[in-house]
Order: structure tokens, then C-alpha cells, then sequence
């Protein structure tokens, strides 16, 4: 009987591929060829050497910029992850009232457009912000600038993925059978331990899951550090759209997206290989 | 997002947009043939611009000379030279600042063009109509008043924060001004001077704004006590209501020309385009309307007082101002550019 079912499975193992073709077909037209150009000009303009490459990979601003841009995606994607984790439980383990309530309300933030959503720090996080004003009433004389530092730009590209992260988790976590807490409660676990050893090791793929997503999106982020972050920062995207938009530097401008391409898979990878990303998508 | 000109710098989500789309557009490029090759494609910067330039330019243009007009926006430079690489046209005209437009015209992306009005070609772009990054302050926040950009570098008189635009061409002139340069000794620019003067307002910028809309806001809220601005986007915060003033005394004047994209398949409905869009009246009304000022002397007389005040180009405020001098500027705007972001980030 298995034998004849694995068979019957390895016949249709073409239909999989033909329900895949029309996604893959768009894929290749609108995503691996305009891809391919770009990777092309990294190499050929204005023309064929690798004198963009040079330029990017020894550049002190480039370098700058591209470790910026890396260091801001792990910082955003661990305070996502500290936020996240709690409220997913929290939703995952309340009555299925509260659960839908905080699901709307991480949603609705979701469905916010997210120049709003950073314009909204802005008021709020701004001198003349109720924040500064709270602090001013309960005494504080010389509050401290909010806005337009570190901290209110990671502030606020939490705000804007978290969402990203709770919903991996909380997916992840509805589904973990409540058998498996109660044996190993029978088993002699609790606390710091049963959460240690069994918990976090069930919910390991939804944050696999959802670090990847926010490390990967708020890699191209450039608009959310630059309106609200300190004088200084800067991302490799808003870098990139400077050099094509206003010097026409295609060139120099796609051997940066490359290189940022590179860096990613090179992270994923690594991942890959240290947790296995195929399964975790399964 | 009321208002001009989020001229030669719209914010950078749309930067990257248009970039993307013009590496797409190569590639949809048989499906993007249009219908009537008689229309005219005029690219704009959408929104209130947009508006005032249908008004005063597009409406008229059609009614006197029967040709059709659409309009694409945002505009983008980026655009422009992909259009003349890839044959596919999704505008015929377009503005450019005189930094691009010197780009444009080297790279051969725009058409020969002939003077319309007496100084009004230059690189091959026709002069349409000027803005001025100008000093702005809050005026609940000093009793004084300052007058030049070394007043805003002098934090010891005027103390606050303070905002530049995030943007190398522009902050170069205006830290070599503050620092006692003359400006007939400007051009070409000192760029070491330069960044020597940048160092001493360094700790005060707290912002280094980069949208239109964005130095309206800090500069209405608040954020910032004094601020370089785009007179437009001042115009805005003033007419919110907030407590700020300005100088035009050293403001810094720059222009956008109109260009035709290189083979462009409306080549002649486009040059009649161009110089319907800076003759006297039309120019002068768009200039109104979108806040910007003429540049075709002869659109003063278009021009009521009360409109002249609020424009970089009408006698009484021109002579306080200066030009930037893209044929002479003494650095490549790109490399310039380079190292202003390499400072910005250090």
C-alpha cells in the first residue's frame, strides 16, 4: 500500500511544476532579467571594468554606509524580536476575545502606511511633542532630544516591522499541541526550563521565520532613518537611489545593489546552514 | 505635500521608484508604444505644480495651437537617460536644475534648442523659472534679526538648532558665505574652505533635511530655530501660521530650464511647447501660481507688487541674491557630492 502511494505521487510530481509556471514565469520576466541588467551595469557602465566594485569596497563612505546598514537591520530585527515574542504569547495564550483585539491592533498598524506611521513620531517624539511636554509637567527641566536620534529612528522601524515578527510567532505558536507542554510538565519541566527546553525550541521556526523577514526588509530602508534618525545615519538605499537619480551613476548605483544582494545571501546562507531555512518554511 | 518644487530633490522613496521603473521600462518597452503619436508627453512634478502648470502652460498651450497634452510625474533625470538609451518614450519634455541639465547636455540625452528670449538658452535647456534656498528663523525664538549666513553660523548670538538641505551643491556656497568669502570671489568654489566652515555648524545641524515637505514641517513645528529653505516651502510654513520670517538678502538662486529628450518622436510639438511654456504670460502665471519666479525678464510686467515680493527674481529681491554658477562651480558635483556625504556620516 505504500509503495503504490509513493508511486502514485512520484507520477503527478509534474503537476506541482505546471501550477508553478506561471509564477515562475513572471518571476523570470519582472525580476530575474531586470535583475540580470542590473548586475550587468554594475560591470559595464559608464564602461566594461570592475572600477564600480573598487569604488564601493574601498570607499570610506560606502563602507560606512553598507556596515550602517547592517548593524541598524540586526539592532531593528533583535528589538523586534524582544517585543515580539511577548505579545505573540500573549495572543496565542489569552481568551480568543483579547487574542482578536491585539490582533487588530497590530494589524491596523500594519495596514497604516508607513510614511504616516513615521510622520506620526515625528508629532509625537517632537519639542513641541506631548512626550517632552509630560516630562516637562512631572519636572524634568531640560528634557532630552528625542527626535532626530538613534533612538527615535529604531524606535519607530520597530513600530513599523514588528508586525512582520508577531505574526510569524504567533502562527508558529497556535500551532504547538498543548500535549507536548503537559508531558513534559508530567516529565518533571517547568518554568525557566520547560520554556528553555521545549517551548522555545517549538517556536524557534517562527522566529527564524520572522528575523529573516525584518532583517531583509529593513535592509532597504532609507526613508524612516532619515526623517526621524540622527544627522549622521544613512542607508545603503537611500545611497543607492542618490547615485542613479541625480548623477546617473547606473553603474555605480547597481555594483551597491549587488553588493548588498551578495552580503544578504551570504547571511542567509549562513543561516541556511546553521538552521536549515528550507525547513522552517516547510 | 502642498506646495513647489520638491525640485531638484523629490524625497528618496520616489528616487528609487523611478529607478527601478527605468530598468523595467526597457524591458515592457514594446507594450508602452503609445496610441496617438500626436500627444504631447509633458513630464511633471504631479501635485501643485502640476496644477499650476496645467492652468497657466498645458490648457493655453492646447487651446492656441490644437495639440494635445498628457503629463507624467513625478519627473526624474534618471528617466530621462533611460528613455534616450532605451527608445521608449514615456515623456517628450521635462525641467532640469542646472547641475543636471550640464550632465544632460554632456551625455547627449537632450535635443539641440534654439534662444527664444535673449539669455535664455544655456546647455541646451531654455531658462523657465528660478527658487532660492534662503535663511529662515522662528521668531519666537530671537529678538534679533539675522541677516546673513554668517549669522546663522554664529551660535553664540543666535543659539538653537539649526537645519541645511542635505544636499552638497547647495551647503557648499552658503558655509563658504559664512565664512567671509565675497560673493563675486565664490565661484569656483573653495571646497577645503568649505568644509572647514561646515565643521564649526556641524553640531548644530540637527537636521539635515532632504524632502520640501519635511523642512516646511520642522521649521512650523518648531524642531529647528533656523533653517536653510527652499523660499517656497517658507512660504508654507508663513502661511500656516507659524512665527518665522526670512532674508532674500543671500538667498541662492537656482534655475530649472526646460529640455527636450533626445529623439524625441514629438520632436517639433515639444520645441513649440518649450517656448510657449517661457514666453511672457503663461511663465509668468505659472511662476505665480507655483510659487516659483520668472526667469523671462519680459514676464514682469505680468507680475502685480504684491506677487514680486515673494519672488527671487523680481528686481527689488534679485539684487540681494546670488546665482549658482553651474559652468563654473570648480568640482565635479558628483564627487562634491561624495565627500559632503562622507563628512555628513563621519
Amino acid at each position: 500500500m505504500g509503495i503504490s502511494l509513493s508511486k502514485l505521487t512520484e507520477k503527478t510530481n509534474i503537476w506541482p511544476w505546471l501550477l508553478l509556471a506561471p509564477l515562475g514565469i513572471y518571476m523570470l520576466i519582472f525580476f530575474v532579467v531586470p535583475l540580470a541588467e542590473v548586475a550587468i551595469m554594475s560591470f559595464t557602465e559608464p564602461k566594461v571594468s570592475l572600477a564600480n566594485y573598487q569604488k564601493v569596497l574601498t570607499g570610506a563612505l560606502y563602507q560606512r554606509v553598507f556596515l550602517n546598514t547592517f548593524v541598524t537591520a540586526a539592532f531593528v530585527t533583535l528589538c523586534c524580536l524582544l517585543v515580539g515574542y511577548p505579545l505573540a504569547y500573549l495572543m496565542a495564550h489569552s481568551k480568543p476575545r483579547t487574542a482578536m483585539l491585539i490582533l487588530l491592533l497590530v494589524t491596523m498598524s500594519f495596514w497604516t502606511s508607513f510614511l504616516v506611521r513615521t510622520y506620526s513620531w515625528m508629532v509625537l517624539l517632537g519639542n513641541n511633542g506631548p512626550l517632552i511636554a509630560l516630562l516637562q509637567m512631572i519636572g524634568v527641566d531640560k528634557p532630552p532630544q528625542l527626535l532626530f536620534t538613534r533612538f527615535s529612528s529604531t524606535l519607530a522601524m520597530v513600530h513599523i516591522l514588528a508586525p512582520y515578527m508577531i505574526m510569524n510567532i504567533y502562527s508558529v505558536m497556535k500551532k504547538i499541541d498543548p500535549a507536548l507542554i503537559r508531558s513534559a510538565e508530567s516529565l518533571g519541566a517547568k518554568g525557566w526550563s520547560l520554556f528553555r527546553h521545549v517551548y522555545l525550541p517549538l517556536t524557534a521556526p517562527g522566529i527564524a521565520n520572522g528575523s529573516v523577514l525584518v532583517f531583509v526588509i529593513c535592509l532597504g530602508f532609507y526613508v524612516t532613518p532619515v526623517l526621524l534618525g540622527s544627522p549622521r545615519e544613512q542607508m545603503v538605499a537611500g545611497l543607492i537611489g542618490h547615485q542613479i537619480e541625480e548623477f546617473l551613476a547606473f553603474g555605480l548605483g547597481s555594483a551597491m545593489a549587488m553588493i548588498l544582494l551578495v552580503v544578504t545571501l551570504i547571511i542567509l546562507t549562513i543561516y541556511h546552514r546553521r538552521f536549515g531555512l528550507d525547513k522552517l518554511w516547510g | 505635500m502642498t506646495g513647489m518644487k520638491t525640485f531638484l530633490m523629490p524625497d528618496r522613496r520616489r528616487f528609487l521608484k523611478t529607478a527601478g521603473a527605468a530598468v523595467t521600462a526597457s524591458l515592457a518597452a514594446p507594450y508602452l508604444v503609445r496610441a496617438q503619436e500626436k500627444v504631447l508627453y509633458v513630464n511633471t512634478w504631479g501635485g501643485p505644480w502640476e496644477a499650476a502648470a496645467k492652468t497657466h502652460l498645458i490648457d493655453p498651450f492646447t487651446a492656441e495651437t490644437g495639440i494635445q497634452v498628457k503629463t507624467v510625474s513625478p519627473v526624474s533625470f534618471a528617466k530621462l537617460a533611460q528613455q534616450v538609451k532605451t527608445g521608449t518614450y514615456e515623456f517628450d519634455v521635462t525641467t532640469l536644475g542646472g547641475g543636471e541639465l550640464v550632465r544632460a547636455n554632456q551625455a547627449g540625452i537632450i535635443e539641440k534648442l534654439t534662444e527664444p528670449y535673449k539669455g535664455g538658452l544655456f546647455e541646451n535647456g531654455v531658462a523657465s523659472h528660478a527658487f532660492a534656498t534662503v535663511m529662515a528663523w522662528r521668531k519666537d525664538k530671537y529678538k534679533d534679526t539675522p541677516k546673513t549666513w554668517a549669522d546663522f553660523w554664529n551660535v553664540e548670538k543666535f543659539p538653537g538648532g539649526r537645519s541645511l538641505q542635505r544636499y552638497a551643491s547647495r551647503v557648499i556656497p552658503i558655509a563658504l558665505l559664512a565664512d567671509g568669502v565675497a560673493v563675486k570671489d565664490l565661484y569656483p568654489l573653495d571646497v577645503d574652505r568649505a568644509f572647514k566652515s561646515l565643521d564649526k555648524i556641524k553640531p548644530h545641524i540637527r537636521v539635515w533635511w532632504t524632502a520640501g515637505a519635511q523642512s516646511t514641517q520642522i521649521l512650523r513645528d518648531g524642531e529647528i530655530d533656523m533653517i536653510g529653505i527652499w523660499h517656497g516651502r517658507y512660504f508654507e510654513a508663513e502661511k500656516a501660521g507659524a512665527p518665522v520670517a526670512m532674508t532674500w538678502n543671500q538667498g541662492e538662486i537656482e534655475r530649472a530650464y526646460w529640455v527636450v529628450a533626445k529623439k524625441s518622436p514629438n520632436l517639433e510639438n515639444a520645441k513649440k511647447f518649450v517656448e510657449f511654456a517661457t514666453s511672457a504670460k503663461p511663465l509668468a502665471g505659472f511662476s505665480k501660481a507655483a510659487d516659483y519666479g520668472a526667469l523671462n525678464p519680459a514676464s514682469n510686467q505680468f507680475v502685480d507688487a504684491a506677487d514680486a515680493k515673494r519672488m527671487p527674481t523680481s528686481p527689488d529681491n534679485y539684487k540681494l541674491t546670488f546665482e549658482q554658477d553651474m559652468s563654473n562651480f570648480g568640482i565635479d558635483p558628483a564627487e562634491l557630492a561624495e565627500r559632503f556625504e562622507e563628512w555628513v556620516a563621519s
